[in-house]
């Protein structure tokens, strides 16, 4: 017994050797596939603080990287939020009575939204520029309109924008007619204030109250008949005095301008004028007949 | 004494946390990985008991497993390097002297091939039972062998680098 004690004392270690390997493999084997004991959770909060530690100094390192992610993903995010701005902004937008109107006239017609991208007013020759191009389907000579009504003509087509002349450039003249009475004249921008134009070559005979409406009148291919355009204000002299003048203030409010639309159907216009003249023949020739049958 | 224990708890430190913040994270083509704290026992002082190796080798396994999530699998491994250690340091040390002499086990007190005899053998026989354990099988043998040949220059290297730097003052 003496002995076998002796042996034990000399050789503990080895009886440590043995049981620290047994733990050793018994953490081995019950660890590797189940980590979820008390003891092991418990001591793994340090591991973890000390491994998270390790993983916070590694990402500085990254930072670089990082950085220049977030800056291209930022980039694609503000333009996006621009992009859904400006889709909110139109959505949101509320009809006017007048744009409800035009819509109304311009029913048969293939109406193409576009915003205004770039706009000027301060000088003489205004252009608009409209976000929509040849291949969205837009072409010169059609003709724009607003929510306040006419807008101008489409002079070049891009790719996917436009330039429009406004109302509000010399250079533009449109057809244009006095509501109800038919004295039709050409539209002018006056030049010195925005929303003030002319219709010249209106007859002296012809009695135009203020606050008439001018509308298009449908002579050319570009707008159909019946489309605001502005009311008159004053009736004056034209400049030779052969005639008279028809101050206009005109519907579309050009510095707020913002969404328009595009008229598509470019013959449209040409065929529902030559429908209005040709009904305009028959009630005329039907009183004809009337008369003659009297 | 007590400083040498201090000393000993800062090597046994050290070593800890050079092994789970750097070595762990190393990984040579995918094979080598150093693990240098088997250093910590290699220079224990040649009169520590016997029992006093295997359970440090244990403790040093064990902290080295949680850290590293490998459960043990260092305990284990260095258990088994606490028992040879002193057998290697009997074969490799100093013949000439006295059992009861206190050595520190380096390069100046053994010469410097001893002591790297004595360094590589139970570094390879750390990396050997290491391996082993971690793969469990001999199926994909020239892996477990390069991955043990890998790691055990790897932390040879180590190891000595550690050697060099502690030698100098």
């Amino acid at each position: 017994m003496k002995t076998f004690l002796d042996f034990l004392r000399k050789y503990n270690f080895f009886f440590l050797f043995l049981l620290l390997e047994a733990v050793s493999f018994i953490l081995l084997f019950r660890f590797n596939s189940y980590q979820g004991s008390v003891w092991y959770t418990a001591a793994n909060n340090t591991a973890a603080t000390v491994n998270k530690l390790y993983y916070e100094a590694m990402s500085y390192l990254n930072l670089g990287d990082v950085n220049g992610r977030l800056t291209h993903q930022n980039t694609l995010l503000t333009q996006e939020n621009a992009y859904l701005r400006a889709r909110l902004g139109e959505l949101s937008h509320q009809p006017t009575p007048t744009e409800l109107n035009v819509r109304q006239t311009l029913a048969n017609y293939k109406l193409l939204d576009a915003v205004v991208v770039s706009n000027s007013t301060k000088k003489t020759n205004n252009y608009i520029v409209i976000d929509k191009g040849s291949s969205d389907g837009v072409r010169p000579e059609m003709g724009v309109v607003g929510g306040g009504g006419v807008v101008g003509i489409v002079y070049l087509t891009g790719p996917h924008y436009s330039l429009v002349i406004p109302v509000t450039n010399r250079k533009s003249s449109i057809s244009c007619r006095v509501r109800g009475l038919g004295f039709f004249g050409y539209l002018q921008w006056s030049g010195e204030k925005l929303l003030h134009a002319y219709v010249n070559d209106i007859p002296r005979y012809a009695k135009i109250k203020k606050g008439s409406i001018v509308e298009t009148s449908g002579y050319s291919a570009v707008f159909p008949p019946g489309i605001f355009i502005g009311r008159v204000n004053s009736v004056g002299n034209s400049p030779d005095g052969q005639s008279y003048r028809l101050d206009i203030t005109l519907g579309t409010d050009f510095a707020t301008l913002r969404n328009v639309c595009v008229v598509m159907t470019p013959y449209q216009a040409e065929i529902d004028t030559l429908k209005a003249h040709a009904a305009e023949q028959d009630t005329h020739d039907a009183l004809n007949g009337l008369e003659r049958i009297q | 004494m007590f400083q040498t224990i201090l000393s000993r708890i800062g090597w046994f430190l050290l070593l800890l946390l050079l092994q789970v913040l750097v070595f762990n994270h190393i990984h040579i083509m995918g094979y080598a990985t150093p693990m240098p704290y088997v250093y910590f026992l290699l220079i224990l002082p040649s009169n520590t008991p016997r029992w006093l190796y295997v359970l440090l080798g244990f403790l040093l396994g064990v902290l080295i497993d949680i850290f590293g999530n490998t459960p043990g699998m260092a305990a284990a491994t260095m258990t088994a390097i606490g028992l040879i250690t002193p057998l290697l340091f009997n074969l490799f040390g100093p013949r000439d002297q006295d059992k009861d002499d206190n050595i520190l086990p380096s390069m100046r007190t053994m010469e410097r091939w001893p002591f790297v005899r004595y360094l590589l053998t139970a570094v390879f026989l750390q990396c050997v039972i290491f391996f082993s354990i971690e793969s469990f099988s001999f199926f994909n043998w020239t892996f477990l062998l390069i991955n043990i040949a890998g790691s055990t220059v790897l932390t040879t290297l180590f190891c000595i680098a550690l050697e060099l730097i502690r030698k100098r003052p």
